[in-house]
């Protein structure tokens, strides 16, 4: 059954779209329904769906910061309200989009595309990819964090994020993993991801984010699975396997 | 083939043909010629008399020196008629009338010469003056024309680059905001939501007081205000618990005059690039106080506030250049961090001159 991903930051139109794509598309199943990007990307990786429907513009991670961290593992399908600046880039046909409010013909006509598009099993293009990485590095953002503050018994902490080994989702929290030791962060990790240093810092598993000078080595343990080994450190880190891709070697 | 012919009229003349209209030399060409120019028109007859005098036999000094003087009156009130007229036709006029007169007064000069010779140096130094009267028309025109021209193809530029950027912001802010807008609506309708009803009343009063808005080259803050709470009303619809606002205008800078649409942008920026990115917890001031002499109007968010590398956008742009052509060079706009984090833009109104 295929599995689907919607992401609109506002309610009526994630609503909306979810009842239309139940009616449209009954033999697939929408597995989250996120109310940001940051939660997108989560769930993408917490639930691996085959095709996800993302609004443009979304606090944390954009519509199109999703995508292009999906690359070509999913199915992908902007939504978004007409005069979007973004939409230009698409006019050659290049990814589908639709236009808010979503008309059930034209949802129709996606999902018929979609349907098409799985069974051959067409990826998206490297072009495209090109083109989303581009559009993403027009997106203002703010500049990345540069001091955590972690609350350690009475002390708050101040950790500067290029001393910072490794970062590991507990639950609600965070643990950041430092030069000088370890202490427990508030924000969840899936939003600490948006705030960092995307050159520096590599998620390479759906709770785990890594500093990259810090990784000895990959070490491939069989088939699906894959773990890090860092530096003048005992232990190890998960890869999953969207993320194997970092590694591949030359 | 059609072949090329001379035009006859472009050999002699190659400058405006066109006149000008009277509404033209009003806001183009209502200046009087510079001290400069004057003094630049004065050397240059000096030095064109001194090389007649020098041409001309010594006998004839005093009458050239009166036919001179009556040149330079005449030249002098012909220019001056001219400088209101710099076209094709008054050039042409000007130049065969003083080329008759000057025709004339030669012959009246030569008249009672006996001396061949002299009478020749007198005609070819008279003719000569008469030559560089006339060049100096023809420059004076085609000048005079260039400068006008320029002054209207400028002030052509600049009301249209005002006008484009007030129908831009306005197109800017319709499509993605309406779109969104009514695809909450219709969900809300279709599933017979509490929230349509009030939405949709909001955005009619919004739609009504914003269109006709941009027609007045100033609002009353009051109904600029008004269309603010419906804007700010209409995005917490959509938005639910990610956004909250308060609005703290003093009584009194209600009645002052703004630019239309000032602190709608505002706003608009603050809940777009402020609010719009934060996850929770989204809050937004419009702050409104008047001191002696200035009325300053705050806008703050609590998003990420001022980026690096961050510039005015269209609407931006488009709100400072308002505010100065309508209120005066002392009018500001202020952008720059809050204090304790987010963005905070600032609009300050002199007092005297928006009451006006």
């Amino acid at each position: 059954m295929t599995q689907i991903l919607i992401a609109d930051d506002e309610e009526a139109p994630r609503e909306q779209l979810l009842a239309a794509l139940t009616r449209a598309w009954p033999e697939a199943k929408v597995v989250a329904a996120a109310t940001n990007g940051a939660d997108a990307w989560d769930a993408f990786l917490e639930h691996e769906p085959q095709v996800c429907f993302l609004d443009i513009r979304m606090p944390g991670l954009s519509g199109i910061d999703v995508a292009r961290r999906i690359g070509d593992q999913a199915q992908v399908v902007f939504v978004t309200a007409y005069g979007d600046h973004a939409l230009d880039a698409f006019d050659a046909g290049a990814m589908d989009y639709l236009l808010k409010p979503v008309e059930p013909e034209r949802l129709a006509q996606a999902v018929q595309r979609l349907r098409a598009r799985l069974a051959a099993s067409t990826h998206t293009e490297a072009s495209t990819q090109a083109l989303l990485q581009q559009l993403a590095e027009q997106v203002r953002r703010p500049a990345p964090l540069a001091v955590l503050q972690a609350s350690v018994g009475r002390e708050l902490r101040m950790i500067r994020t290029d001393e910072v080994i490794y970062f590991e989702s507990d639950s609600r929290y965070t643990r950041v993993v430092y030069a000088g030791g370890d202490a427990l962060l508030r924000t969840p990790l899936k939003e600490l991801l948006t705030q960092l240093d995307e050159q520096l810092f590599w998620q390479v598993h759906r709770s785990v984010i890594v500093n990259h000078r810090h990784i000895a080595a990959a070490v491939r343990v069989d088939e699906g699975n894959m773990h890090l080994r860092l530096r003048d450190r005992t232990e190890t880190l998960p890869v999953s396997r969207h993320f194997q891709a970092l590694f591949k070697g030359q | 083939m059609k072949h090329a012919r001379i035009d006859w009229q472009q050999l002699w003349y190659s400058g405006r043909r066109q006149p000008f209209t009277a509404d033209e030399m009003a806001r183009a060409g209502a200046d009087t010629p510079s001290p400069t120019l004057l003094a630049n028109a004065g050397i240059n007859f000096a030095v064109i008399a001194f090389v007649v005098m020098q041409l001309a036999p010594s006998s004839q000094t005093a009458r050239l020196t009166a036919a001179l003087v009556a040149l330079a009156v005449i030249g002098t009130s012909v220019a001056k008629w001219l400088w209101w007229r710099p076209w094709a036709k008054p050039l042409l006029q000007a130049q065969f009338g003083v080329a008759a007169l000057s025709t004339l007064l030669v012959y009246g000069m030569t008249r009672r010469v006996a001396d061949r010779a002299d009478r020749e140096s007198i005609a070819l130094a008279m003719i000569l003056g008469m030559a560089l009267l006339l060049s100096g028309f023809w420059l004076l025109v085609l000048w005079r024309a260039a400068q006008i021209e320029g002054r209207l193809r400028e002030q052509a530029e600049r009301e249209k680059a005002v006008e484009m950027a007030g129908r831009l912001a306005t197109a800017q802010m319709e499509p993605h905001f309406l779109f969104n807008t009514l695809a909450s609506l219709q969900h809300w309708v279709h599933t017979k939501d509490d929230r349509a009803a009030p939405l949709l009343d909001a955005l009619i009063t919004f739609l009504r007081a914003t269109l006709p808005m941009f027609k007045h080259p100033l609002v009353a803050a009051r109904d600029e205000l008004a269309a603010v709470e419906r804007y700010l009303q209409i995005m917490q619809a959509r938005m639910g618990a990610r956004l909250a606002f308060r609005i703290e205008v003093d009584e009194p800078l209600r009645e002052l005059q703004l630019p239309p649409g000032a602190l709608l942008t505002l706003v608009e920026n603050a809940v777009v690039h402020g609010l719009e990115t934060k996850l929770s917890d989204g809050q937004l001031l419009l702050r409104g106080r008047a001191d002696a002499s200035f009325a300053t109007f705050e806008v703050i968010d609590n998003g990420p506030g001022p980026q690096i590398g961050m510039h005015d956008g269209v609407g931006l742009g488009n709100v400072r250049q308002r505010l100065m052509l309508s209120c005066g060079p002392s009018a500001s706009l202020t952008l720059g961090a809050a204090p304790g984090g987010g963005f905070r833009a600032e609009l300050k109104l002199p007092l005297i001159a928006s009451k006006a």
